[in-house]
């Protein structure tokens, strides 16, 4: 084999000029390895749904785009999902199968049509043509938002794609497009303006040359909604789009909102739209019985004109089209045409979404803020799809507790906690509901077992007493003497590192109360520009007026507190404003001017204090509710005098919402962007993305648990995700990736005796999150992936004897190698069936071990101490009665294992005579099961199965032995010591020359 | 000196540039073994153990030239056997009784194609009618890979034919195969896309073999690691072997 091994010598020649490098350009990215994210769900409430699609002749397959947790397909008509698109961006507008094609080629339009204030952005449109096993974007990369992608039923090589486009600025990229060769070039066949965007799109399912088009004036900004405008129209094409006509003979005055498009597959003449209009009277549906080319008003009803910008979508029967389905705030179905409307039945509110079975139209899917429901009798029950995890967090808190628990709030789905371990998998009844309406900050108290929420626009903000199930509401109401308060939608609270009792609350005014929200001082002036312009929220909708709050601008977004020093706090304003006081509020310093590299009033999503260093700070800035796409985040080390630009190489793709700096390297930095999570351990130097079961999704805000180093993300569609134990990250340097293995020096080695019981009932179709391990993890660093040559771990105890041996991680990067902190199981006498107690094995005690890693020729070691659970109840004595009782089980379970082992020669050999043998077959039907089987045909224990029964009690209990354990142990003694004196007397006529027999040294290892 | 650098210098280049998918399996061939010793192969006994945390058991793969394979555990000195198939009949140790299950006829049908991928699916690939194509490069856990399609003889699933595809991904820089991909067609995991990693090769007469093979799921962490002990090659084995057991001997 000398070719291979001199073309290796080649490979090592080349891998040492990888390391002629310095931190500064560690591609960090190569070097995640095992480090992995887990996700946690919740999937109790699901999240926001955008887009329902089914496939065309299958009908177990369905596929729902969401708001901002991707695209997920079901194999079983909708009983479980699985995601497809976890590479590219969350955000979804439209799911389209290509109806010639349908299990291969795929359409994924990117970026929610329903643009809500906190909406995501998508990056344009994917094409997958093996079924969604891989996707490439294939244009519109800076169309934000897609709100159809329809493929010509009779032509897979066209395509038409309606682009609703930007919601915060002007953008040239939009309206209708149509591709003639399956999306390598794209003709923008019907465009208005660049406000105006295509809100639907339908092609007749009768003649694909006919093409409806609506076409919708919008815009949003920080402070305000505009839906409607002279550019809203309603669009047919019968040229395949070559050209286009309004039709609206038949509508209302005036200017027009967002309108819905459908046409009956079983009528083509007949089409349904959903008009926004200026005067309340005029909106509704209409419907026309000649192709467009006249209109009438047939339905008003509330379920029908109910918040355009949301709702807007009306799905006909395909078999029926007299039975039209309207999304809305409960969704409504007619059976009569239009005329008449009764509710869905009860689910989730607010139903953006609804598709038919293709075969039997009693089956309905629909998609809402709050997940996908099932219908099997036409939308009068509606069942949840319980493993969908798209909850939509706008915040995370962690406590203390062990396992410690994960606070935050979702987008219309309150707020909630959940521990961050439980056994068998975090589920939905782990997740405790702790408010209402939509829910954003959460804070457990730091003594006490209260935790403090919210909901929109702080219209309450709870204080709920866990332990006495005692809720009392403490939002700081109005006072003399100064203005109305202005809250934000997510307005901020947060607790204090200082005084357990602290709570503050920011308006435009910061309050504290020092005593958990009995009573309240306020602490600032206002702090935001307080420009009048932009608080016209009361104004906002357009043609529909919206005045939900969501648009409350001029307000504090963020309150951050020094951990170091009580006196230190940093404010962020959604209008750029950056102040800071330095005695508790006395006076303030507004920082804005200081800061030259952000635009004026660009909204201070996130302010993180040092914990390194009370002078420093870390600030993210957020303009996409501008049109401004830009990353910014910027720090200070002198109180804000100075600042600069810690993404300052172009290394981060999409805005930025928040940052967390490591507790224990400052240069280790965390950012959250809408595209996912990037990590730098040069303080923002150079931004590596992590994408390690972490999608490009919108990161909301980061937290970082002190006890553990988790680090864990509010994402807003994907729920929490938790990247267990970051601490390895801090040693990752030119110096570490220099050896040819490093064993990371930051980590422990303790016990757990957490135990109790899974649940796992429902399992099949809930979303269960996976746990941290208990286990330890044993954590090293490779250079490079190891290909050749043997490579083992191993761990010896202090006396230099083999414990265990594990299987080694061979990745490039870092590597974590599970122990259950067990020695290999015994050998166990051989039966007819299994003996279960022999599967267990028992716990090392608390020491020094040595862990080996072997790879090639070379040799590496590290020390470790392993210590018990820190609330054993044992004392030394008793620890050590465990271990010594479980090792003596433990050798008798080898010794007897060579017995029946030698037993078992003899009698298969020829060598022997029959009475020996006899005597040896009863002898051994005392020793061990030699009948039945593993079921409930078991036969009776023998002496095996009651020496590992009691050995597997005693080694996988974290107490001590009982006394009755003692006692039986005695028993199982006495028994074995009669058994092998039967034994040695049999076989002291044996003449152990005639057969070949292991010794027993060799019976172990082999 | 000079000549070193020369030879990194060429080699530099040759790493490069892109190879094309032929060359890619060409040197895969040559450098693990070469043609001639894998046309030489007629079968290999795998003697491997599983580590389940502490819980050791010893496996024993046989796969040979002729269509049979079998796979043996050994679990507290319980023989169980799974896969195991003797050119007709294909058949595993059922539980809790113990008692030899027969799979069904897509099964054998699925498996006699798949056993004709001896010793290796880019040995016979062209004679299979196989096409291979190059499906790009990527990252595979901080390692340039260049990732090979490789299409097969379909399988069925309740009936009906689907593609048959691999991807196997080959590390750009030595041309060995680190990972083999595909999709799972079928139960609760449809949809999933299979993964096994292979690390450790050594030579054994002539071929080199990865002495660890991972199997998990691709993008979840965890998976089952294999790890070879030694291997046989062109062992002798009696067709008893493979036989599915008849009343007595199950006794």
């Amino acid at each position: 084999m000398k070719k291979l091994k001199s073309f290796l010598l080649l490979s090592v020649f080349l891998s040492l000029n990888l390391f002629s490098q310095n931190d500064e350009f560690i591609d960090l990215e190569d070097y995640y390895g095992d480090m992995t994210a887990r996700q946690i769900g919740p999937a109790v409430m699901s999240g926001r749904i955008s887009d329902m699609e089914n496939h065309p002749t299958d009908p177990m397959i369905i596929y729902t785009g969401t708001a901002g947790g991707g695209v997920w397909k079901s194999n079983n008509a909708g009983t479980t999902f699985r995601p497809i698109f976890d590479d590219h961006s969350q955000s979804i507008g439209a799911v389209e199968l290509d109806p010639n094609d349908p299990d291969n080629i795929i359409y994924v339009g990117t970026g929610e049509p329903w643009p809500r204030n906190s909406v995501s952005v998508g990056d344009g449109l994917y094409k997958s043509v093996d079924g969604g096993k891989s996707w490439l974007n294939i244009g519109f990369k800076n169309s934000e938002r897609i709100s159809d992608v329809i493929v010509n039923p009779d032509n897979s090589n066209e395509v038409y794609v309606g682009v609703l486009g930007a919601l915060w600025s002007d953008s040239e990229e939009r309206g209708v497009f149509k591709s003639s060769d399956g999306g390598e070039t794209w003709e923008n066949i019907l465009y208005v303006n660049q406000s105006t965007g295509s809100a639907d799109l339908t092609l007749d399912p009768n003649n694909s040359d006919i093409i409806y088009a609506s076409m919708w004036e919008f815009r949003r900004g920080p402070w305000f909604f505009e839906s409607g405008g002279e550019s809203s129209a309603l669009y047919k094409s019968t040229d395949g789009g070559e050209s286009w006509e309004k039709i609206h003979n038949g509508f209302p005055e005036g200017k027009l909102g967002r309108l819905a498009i459908a046409v009956a597959k079983t009528d083509s003449n007949i089409l349904y739209t959903v008009i926004e209009a200026e005067k309340d009277e005029d909106k509704g549906l209409y419907k026309s019985f000649n192709g467009g080319e006249s209109w009438e008003q047939v339905n008003n009803d509330f379920g029908i004109t109910v918040r355009p910008f949301y709702f807007s979508r009306i799905v006909v029967d395909p078999k029926n089209e007299d039975i039209v389905v309207k999304a809305g705030l409960y969704g409504s179905i007619s059976k009569d045409g239009g005329k008449t409307f009764q509710d869905l039945g009860f689910m989730h509110a607010d139903i953006h979404d609804i598709v038919f079975d293709i075969n039997n139209s009693d089956i309905l899917y629909v998609g809402t803020d709050g997940g996908v429901y099932r219908s099997w009798d036409k939308g009068v029950t509606m069942e949840i799809v319980e493993n969908l995890p798209l909850s939509q967090f706008y915040h995370v808190t962690v406590d203390d507790n062990k396992p410690y628990n994960v606070y935050g709030g979702l987008q219309d789905n309150g707020s909630w906690y959940a521990p961050s371990f439980a056994p068998g998998g975090i589920s939905a009844k782990h997740w405790n509901p702790v408010g209402q309406g939509d829910g954003f900050r959460v804070y457990k108290h730091p003594k006490k077992n209260i935790i403090y929420s919210e909901m929109q626009g702080a219209e309450n903000v709870w204080r709920y007493d866990v332990d006495n199930n005692r809720v009392k509401t403490i939002q700081p109401l109005e006072v003399e003497g100064y203005e109305k308060f202005r809250f934000n939608w997510n307005a901020p609270i947060s607790t204090s590192f200082h005084k357990p009792d602290r709570f503050f609350i920011g308006s435009q005014y910061l309050h504290l109360s020092d005593d958990m929200g009995d009573t309240w001082k306020i602490i600032s002036p206002d702090l935001t520009t307080n420009d009048k312009s932009k608080q016209t929220q009361s104004e906002s909708g357009g043609l529909s007026m919206d005045n939900s709050g969501a648009e409350n601008h001029t307000t504090i977004f963020t309150i951050a507190e020094s951990p170091i020093d009580e006196n230190v706090i940093w404010i962020g304003t959604d209008d750029g404003n950056v102040q800071l006081t330095t005695d508790g509020g006395k006076s303030w310093k507004n920082l804005t001017s200081n800061i030259n590299s952000v635009p004026s009033n660009t909204w201070v999503y996130h302010i993180e204090p040092s914990v390194h260093d009370v002078g420093t700070a870390y600030v993210v800035f957020d303009g996409h509710t501008t049109g401004d796409m830009k990353p910014y985040a910027l720090k200070t080390d002198d109180f804000g005098m100075n600042w600069v630009d810690i993404i300052p190489n172009n290394d981060v793709y999409g805005f930025t919402r928040s940052i967390q700096e490591d507790y224990g390297n400052p240069d280790l930095l965390f950012l959250g962007t809408e595209f996912g999570l990037y990590i730098s351990i040069n303080g923002g130097n150079k931004w590596n993305k992590f994408e390690k079961n972490v999608p490009p999704v919108a990161i909301h805000h980061i937290e970082l648990q002190k006890n553990t180093n988790d680090l864990i993300l509010a994402t807003h569609g994907r729920g929490i995700i938790i990247i267990d134990d970051i601490s390895p990250l801090r040693e990752i340097s030119d110096e570490s990736l220099s050896k040819k293995l490093y064993f990371f020096e930051d980590d422990e080695y303790i016990i757990s005796d957490l135990g109790g019981f899974a649940d796992s009932f429902g399992r099949e179709t809930q979303f269960f999150g996976p746990n941290s391990s208990l286990n330890a993890q044993i954590k090293y660093l490779l250079p490079k992936r190891h290909t050749f040559g043997k490579m083992t771990m191993e761990i010896f105890d202090d006396n230099g004897k083999l414990v265990t041996k594990l299987s080694p991680g061979k990745s490039k990067g870092m590597n974590f190698v599970t122990w259950n902190y067990r020695m290999k199981q015994p050998k166990v006498a051989k039966g007819k069936t299994l003996a279960r107690g022999g599967l267990s094995s028992p716990r090392v005690k608390e020491g020094q071990y040595d862990i080996v890693i072997t790879k090639g020729k070379d040799s590496f070691t590290k020390s470790i101490y392993v210590s018990d659970d820190p609330n054993t109840d044992l004392d030394s004595d008793e620890k050590k009665l465990k271990i010594d009782t479980t090792m003596k089980l433990y050798n008798l379970s080898e010794e007897l294992a060579y017995v029946v082992y030698t037993i078992d020669e003899i009698l298969s050999s020829d060598n022997f005579k029959k009475g020996i043998k006899n005597k040896l077959q009863t002898l051994k039907e005392s020793l061990v099961i030699t009948t039945g089987d593993n079921y409930v045909g078991q036969a009776e224990n023998e002496l095996r199965e009651d020496l590992l029964d009691l050995f597997s009690k005693i080694s996988s209990s974290y107490d001590k032995p009982s006394q009755n354990d003692m006692d039986n142990l005695n028993l199982v003694v006495e028994e074995y010591d009669n058994l092998k004196g039967e034994y040695d007397k049999i076989i002291k006529r044996i003449d152990f020359n005639e057969i070949n027999l292991l010794s027993f040294e060799d019976f172990l290892e082999n | 000196m000079k000549n070193i650098f020369a030879l990194l210098l060429t080699m530099s280049f040759f790493l490069a540039n892109s190879q094309d998918v032929e060359e890619i399996i060409n040197n895969y061939i040559e450098i693990t073994g070469g043609i001639d010793a894998y046309q030489e192969l007629e079968g290999y006994k795998i003697y491997a153990s599983v580590n389940q945390q502490g819980l050791e058991i010893p496996i024993e793969i046989i796969q040979l030239k002729k269509g049979r394979t079998s796979l043996k555990l050994s679990l507290q000195g319980q023989e169980i056997k799974q896969g195991v198939f003797d050119g007709e009949v294909l058949w595993s140790t059922g539980f809790p009784d113990f008692k030899p299950v027969k799979s069904d006829d897509e099964d054998v049908i699925n498996l006699k194609n798949e056993l004709k991928d001896f010793p290796d699916p880019f040995v016979v690939y062209k004679e299979l009618g196989y096409t291979v194509e190059l499906d790009g490069t990527e990252d595979f856990e901080g390692t340039e890979v260049n990732v090979i399609k490789l299409t097969k003889t379909p399988v069925l699933v309740d009936g009906e034919e689907f593609p048959n595809i691999d991807y196997w991904l080959f590390d750009a820089e030595d041309n060995i195969p680190l990972a083999v991909r595909s999709e799972i067609l079928e139960g609760p995991a449809k949809g999933f896309i299979e993964e096994q990693r292979f690390s450790d090769y050594q030579e054994v007469e002539g071929i080199y073999y990865p002495f660890s093979l991972t199997f998990g799921v691709k993008d979840q962490p965890g998976g089952q690691t294999f790890v070879v002990e030694k291997m046989e090659i062109n062992p002798e084995i009696d067709e008893s072997e493979f036989s599915f057991p008849d009343d007595e001997t199950q006794e």
